[in-house]
């Protein structure tokens, strides 16, 4: 029996919307699989107060364009939630709940500083997403090593699963000193991967954008708030994945057919959701 | 005194940019650059304390981790230094975005007269750079006159104190708007009047308009509102109404078609009506998924019973071949407003391109404006960025490269919409104006550009082609008025909706207040960029990111909250009205006033002489032609060959994922490398319902004939979606034309009579053809000035005529995603079967391409019996009885059995002999005859009877197996081999001309 059987408390999941943010529907969607109720509320209904963070469980940033990545993708979402609601991010953070970043949303919590977070500071920039080293942007399926030293909620159990990645600016950069202590803490939660499972160590397309240390995703110190490249909201359904034509053929002649059970990319949602029934 | 900010990466960060400038600059112009560091400039002309200026610089314009920035020009070594700027008038979107940051930091508003410019520095580093090569690279790779402008200084011109310099491209026009009135006391003087002021009015219409302002009745109604001769404003707006791009006055001429062969006339009046709208009414009657067709900004179709799907296509060539990223990113972002405006409006879920330009590595003597290698990146790229940051999915589009296209390329896009079947208990897919409705514009503000767009669209491209209608389309800005009036729409908000494309309000309120009979707008109340517009100008300026709509005036309190709430600047600009007038006013003073019903009547038919010369009577014939030895070399090279190889690059720069629907992608196999046949999408993601969608284009047929052109191209199209899935009972299409000018004339256009019968044979093709396949076309576009003058030898202007395109999309609803098939070979010992005639149909194909024939046996359609086999091999893939299926198009059998063996990683051995066949006995024939309505399905061995009885009395054979091997194979009669080839060679020979692009 698994705990969202015994607790069946509901999970409200906020999913911003506006400016140019372009996931929002399908991240809702995802969030529903999961077992959540999900609400896609307008970046600027949450500044005028009409929608409180305080109702909700998860923040998701999702990713999108917004502010057309000007002036360096999800600079300009940082800088108009944290010169308007600043402060009740941190409290949300305070009280325990989580935060996810998809894409530019990875993008606009780095900038806001909410990651790395390191000692409970979520204010620093330490670590930055900038243009892939490709010199393009680039949309491809992705294979992710998780990290099973990871405090991070959102991947316990996770041990290899493939994502789309679709970006022009995922190169992980941060400074010698800040990688060392983000591997150090377990807070690098994915790590690009070849097909057969090992890091890339920077080889494309396997590595995409020439992350340092092949680094796909991070989180903060408390597992709760975490950020990556790849996009589990777009594996909402077995038919997303690049193989699923060869998967159910094989199965087939196999006697058997593909369960639609929950996508990998759903599952990582799901245990955030669990995460927050259990708390 | 403005600030001058100047950012750049940490020295040690890896300057992508910079590196993909240094790559393109030697690779276009063979330079010897070592590197290239880029610079971002913010000029800043907003009063601000040097705190706050400090502080937006650490705030938002630096990122600590990788950034160092400066008010002072930053130290970077260089050789040479290029500036580059935009122009007085052209968007800037960083500069708004920028502006709008500070706003928020600071919680201020800025004055009218602050702004935030952005412009960049780039720093070369060669040895051997000369200040010429420098001026070069600013010139030809970095900047486009049209709408940027650059500075390039050498090392002894700098000054490490000022650097650049402080440029502030701000427009400042010290003109008070004005009305002018145009004389028309003769035809003459009308005529004149329009060249001088680029009306581009046609002169047979000239007459009728004349005719209307001398009219009595007309003279005493334009007395009574201070009117007397047309104003600018009105014959502007009779232009644009008038113009080929809006009226399509081409397909809607009279064509008096003679076969110079048999002698044999037929009087064509109207190809719109009877190749296009008839037949598709006709369809519509059957076919009860049609919802709405043939009068909207886009075709609506039933995806199930609670939603509709909306597809539409556009071209956007003359501004793409201007400026290449300008014109696309334009393009794309401007079609999918068409979904945007069509019924109450509907949200965006796909888009598709389509690009037509002269050979990548062109070295011939003619000189286009812009090299096809540049101007298909710059298409690229427009395209990749308006689709990307719309957050729309571009998973589905083709190149094809052909001479012809070095005088104008073409530019196709494709949007795809969906919109719930009921709003509000009403539907969703009627709209109309009624009198007393709000007329409502949205997003953007108007400035100077896209004036004239329409017009320019209909001519050919020459040197004194006005460059002032390229623009750049900003996603951003549409992203949130998408988001916004979807909103809107939902809360029942919006009577009528359309966008603001080509002529601009013009053509906006113009269409929309015939719903209701009449309008009245104040134009002062039109917000603008800049101060200084005439009122003409903002009449049919095509600035961006505009729609207009009909707001009931109890509606507008709410609508305009949402609108706040997204950010969206909306703006009561008049009202409809039934007065039977469009009425337009500035500061009170009426400046328009003609009847809404003028455009619709007693103007003169464009008439055109046709004649169809076929093609033996024009000397082609079938080539003298042996077999060549090396057939497996032979097909190496016909998979390298830009029209058949790997273009993967281009689609995985397009977001293919975002919106979570993506099932069939583009590129599938084992190695996800080879492109599918069509794309399918889940557009709702509750259900497991699929839209499927591809697109095809054939123009080298029209070599031979234009007619056999689009049946192939239409076919190609339908097999496409087949081959995944889709269902030929549900087909629509949307039929893009592009052709040259086809109005004779002995001196400007000698063989137009020709052309004007590839324009009427075309169309015949497209009505015989859908109403064979039940095709309603449910949206189309004709782009009729496919024709440039380039420079050739000697400096010798010479024109170049594209061959007639027609670019065919396809959609179909599939019941359950499920059951869709990609075309990559799956397991060893499945067996290969090609469905469908092989017949000698070598005229115009790649292969004979390849060896610099043209030929005359063109590839020939049968629809009645094609589709009986498309309905039989759908049926096999509903019962999952089809392992992989993939249709044989361009190349031929030889090709795409290649494709699919490559597709699979897997070897096949196929025996021709077994090719089921007509009239076409040696191999080089079966194998690279483009013969239409063919397939290849490969299937699990057990399958077989239950898979053969679906075809029972159809063109079928097994004609292999998938074998366990690494080679491909085909042998001929006895097993003589005639192709031994490992796949993995295959595959290398197929990426080798673009697989190192990124």
């Amino acid at each position: 029996m698994t705990p969202s059987d015994t607790n069946n408390m509901t999970v409200h999941v906020l999913v911003l919307t506006g400016y140019g943010l372009n996931c929002d529907v399908e991240t809702a969607y995802a969030f529903e699989l999961a077992g959540a109720v999900s609400t896609r509320v307008h970046i600027n209904t949450l500044i005028s107060g009409e929608a409180s963070l305080k109702d909700y469980d998860i923040l998701v940033f999702d990713g999108g364009f917004s502010w057309g990545d000007d002036h360096g993708a999800g600079v300009l979402e940082a800088v108009r939630l944290r010169s308007n609601i600043g402060k009740a991010l941190i409290e949300f953070i305070e009280n325990g709940k989580l935060i996810l970043g998809i894409c530019n949303g990875f993008q606009a919590m780095v900038n806001l500083g909410l990651l790395p977070g390191f000692d409970g500071d979520y204010n620093t920039r330490q670590v930055a997403l900038t243009f892939n080293d490709c010199g393009n942007f680039r949309d491809d399926w992705v294979t992710l090593l998780g990290n099973p030293e990871s405090p991070c909620v959102f991947t316990r159990g996770v041990s290899q699963i493939e994502l789309p990645v679709r970006h022009g600016e995922g190169k992980f950069h941060a400074s010698p000193e800040v990688i060392k202590r983000l591997i150090g803490n377990g807070q690098v939660v994915f790590q690009y991967a070849t097909p057969e499972g090992v890091p890339a160590q920077g080889q494309f397309p396997f590595n995409p954008n020439g992350s340092v240390h092949d680094i796909a995703g991070i989180c903060d110190s408390t597992g709760r708030i975490f950020g990556l490249m790849p996009h589990p909201e777009a594996f909402n359904h077995w038919t997303n994945h690049p193989d699923w034509t060869r998967v159910k053929e094989s199965m087939k002649r196999q006697g058997q057919s593909i369960l639609p059970e929950l996508t990998a990319g759903v599952q990582l949602l799901k245990n955030g959701v669990d995460y927050i029934r259990q708390a | 005194m403005p600030a001058h900010l100047e950012i750049t990466l940490k020295p040690d960060l890896f300057d992508a940019e910079g590196a993909a400038i240094c790559r393109k600059a030697n690779d276009y112009f063979g330079f010897d650059l070592e590197s290239v560091r880029t610079v971002s400039i913010l000029t800043i002309d907003i009063d601000l304390t040097p705190d706050q200026l400090e502080s937006i610089r650490t705030e938002i314009f630096t990122n600590p981790v990788t950034q160092i920035s400066s008010y002072k020009p930053l130290s970077i070594d260089f050789d040479s230094v290029i500036w580059v700027g935009y122009r007085p008038g052209v968007r800037d979107n960083p500069g708004s975005t920028a502006q709008e940051a500070v706003e928020d930091l600071f919680r201020i508003r800025l004055k009218p007269h602050e702004a935030i410019y952005t412009s960049k520095r780039y720093c070369l580093k060669g040895v051997n750079l000369s200040f010429h090569d420098a001026d070069r690279i600013a010139r030809e790779l970095l900047a486009n006159d049209i709408i940027q402008q650059w500075k390039v200084f050498s090392k002894e011109d700098w000054d490490p104190e000022t650097g650049v310099g402080i440029i502030i491209p701000k427009v400042r026009l010290d003109h008070k708007p004005t009305v002018t009135v145009i004389p028309i006391d003769s035809d003459k003087t009308l005529m004149r009047l329009s060249k001088e002021r680029g009306l581009a009015l046609n002169p047979n219409d000239v007459p009728t308009i004349r005719a209307y302002f001398l009219r009595e009745d007309v003279l005493a109604e334009r007395r009574a509102v201070g009117l007397s001769d047309p104003t600018d404003v009105e014959l502007e707006y009779i232009s644009q109404a008038r113009s080929d791009h809006c009226n399509h006055n081409t397909f809607k001429g009279l064509f008096l078609y003679r076969d110079l062969a048999t002698g044999k006339t037929d009087t064509v009046d109207d190809l719109f009506a009877t190749c296009i709208e008839a037949p598709t009414l006709a369809i519509q009657k059957k076919k009860p998924w049609v919802i709405s067709v043939l009068w909207d900004n886009a075709g609506v179709g039933r995806l199930n019973e609670d939603n509709y799907y909306v597809i539409t296509g556009e071209t956007h060539n003359s501004p793409s071949n201007m400026e290449a990223y300008g014109g696309a990113i334009t393009g794309i972002v401007g079609v999918y407003r068409d979904p945007m405006g069509t019924g109450k409006g509907s949200r965006l879920i796909m888009g598709m391109y389509g690009y037509c330009v002269g050979p990548r590595d062109y070295q011939g003597e003619l000189k286009p404006h812009l090299h096809p290698k540049r101007l298909l990146d710059g298409v690229i790229e427009g395209v990749r960025d308006g689709g990307n940051k719309s957050g729309i999915p571009t998973p589905y589009g083709q190149v094809w490269f052909d001479e012809g296209y070095l005088g104008k390329c073409l530019v196709f896009v494709t949007a795809i919409g969906l919109m719930p079947a009921q709003i509000k208990g009403g539907p969703a897919e009627k709209k109309r104006s009624s009198p007393g409705n709000l007329i409502v514009m949205c997003g953007g503000r108007v400035g100077k550009d896209g004036i004239h767009g329409v017009t320019a669209a209909s001519e050919s491209f020459s040197a004194d082609t006005p460059a002032g209608h390229v623009q750049i389309g900003d996603p951003y800005t549409q992203k949130k008025m998408h988001d916004f009036l979807l909103e809107a729409r939902d809360h029942g908000l919006i009577a009528f909706i359309t966008d603001n494309g080509g002529g601009g309000l013009s053509s906006s309120i113009g269409e929309s207040a015939r719903f209701s009979n009449g309008c009245m707008v104040e134009l002062e109340k039109v917000p603008l960029k800049y101060e200084g517009l005439d009122q003409w100008e903002i009449w049919v300026s095509e600035s961006q990111e505009r729609m207009t709509v009909a707001v009931k005036p109890e509606h507008w309190a709410q609508f305009a909250a949402l609108s706040k709430k997204h950010a969206v600047e909306s703006t009561l600009i008049g009202r409809y009205t039934d007065s039977g007038k469009l009425h337009i006013t500035y500061d009170g003073q009426t400046c328009a006033h003609v009847d809404i019903d003028f455009l619709t009547s007693q103007f003169p038919q464009w008439t055109f002489e046709a004649e169809w010369t076929p093609p033996e009577m024009r000397g082609l014939s079938e080539p003298d032609f042996v077999e060549p030895d090396n057939a497996s070399n032979l097909l190496l090279d016909l998979l390298a060959r830009p029209n058949i190889c790997s273009k993967e690059w281009i689609i995985r720069q397009y977001d293919h994922e975002v919106q979570g629907t993506s099932v069939v992608k583009p590129l599938v196999g084992k190695d996800r490398d080879v492109n599918s046949d069509a794309v399918v999408s889940r557009p709702v993601l509750e259900s497991l319902q699929g839209l499927a969608a591809a697109q095809a284009v054939l123009p080298t047929y029209s070599l031979i004939d234009t007619y056999h052109m689009v049946a192939c191209s239409i076919d190609e199209g339908v097999r496409r979606v087949v081959a995944v899935g889709g269902d030929p009972e549900h087909i629509g299409g949307v039929d893009n034309f592009c052709c040259p000018y086809i109005q004779y004339d002995a001196i400007g256009n000698p063989d137009g009579k020709y052309k004007a019968a590839q324009l009427v044979r075309a169309n015949w093709a497209l009505r015989d053809v859908c109403t064979a396949y039940g095709i309603p076309l449910l949206s189309g576009k004709d782009s009729m000035y496919v024709d440039g003058y380039l420079k050739g030898r000697h400096n010798k202007t010479q024109k170049v005529s594209a061959l007639p395109t027609l670019q065919f999309a396809c959609t179909s609803v599939i019941s359950d995603i499920t059951r869709c098939v990609t075309m990559d070979c799956k397991f060893a010992g499945d067996l290969v079967y090609v469905l469908g005639e092989t017949r000698n149909e070598l005229g115009a194909s790649e292969y004979y391409e390849h060896f610099g024939h043209v030929g005359l046996h063109v590839p020939e359609l049968r629809p009645e019996s094609a589709i009986k086999l498309y309905r039989a091999l759908n049926r096999a893939i509903q019962e999952e009885l089809v392992a992989s299926c993939h249709g044989i198009y361009r190349g031929g059998l030889g090709v795409h059995l290649a494709l699919v063996a490559m597709a699979g990683g897997l070897g096949i051995r196929v025996d021709l002999s077994k090719v089921p066949r007509v009239e076409a006995e040696q191999d080089h024939v079966i194998l690279y005859s483009e013969t239409p309505g063919r397939f290849i399905v490969t299937i699990d061995p057990k399958n077989r009877s239950s898979f053969e009885a679906l075809f029972d009395g159809l063109p079928h054979a097994c004609v292999g197996t998938v074998s366990g091997e690494a080679d491909f194979e085909i042998n001929g009669p006895e097993e003589k081999p005639v192709i031994r080839v490992p796949v993995s060679e295959l595959k290398t020979a197929w990426k080798r001309p673009f697989g190192d692009l990124v």
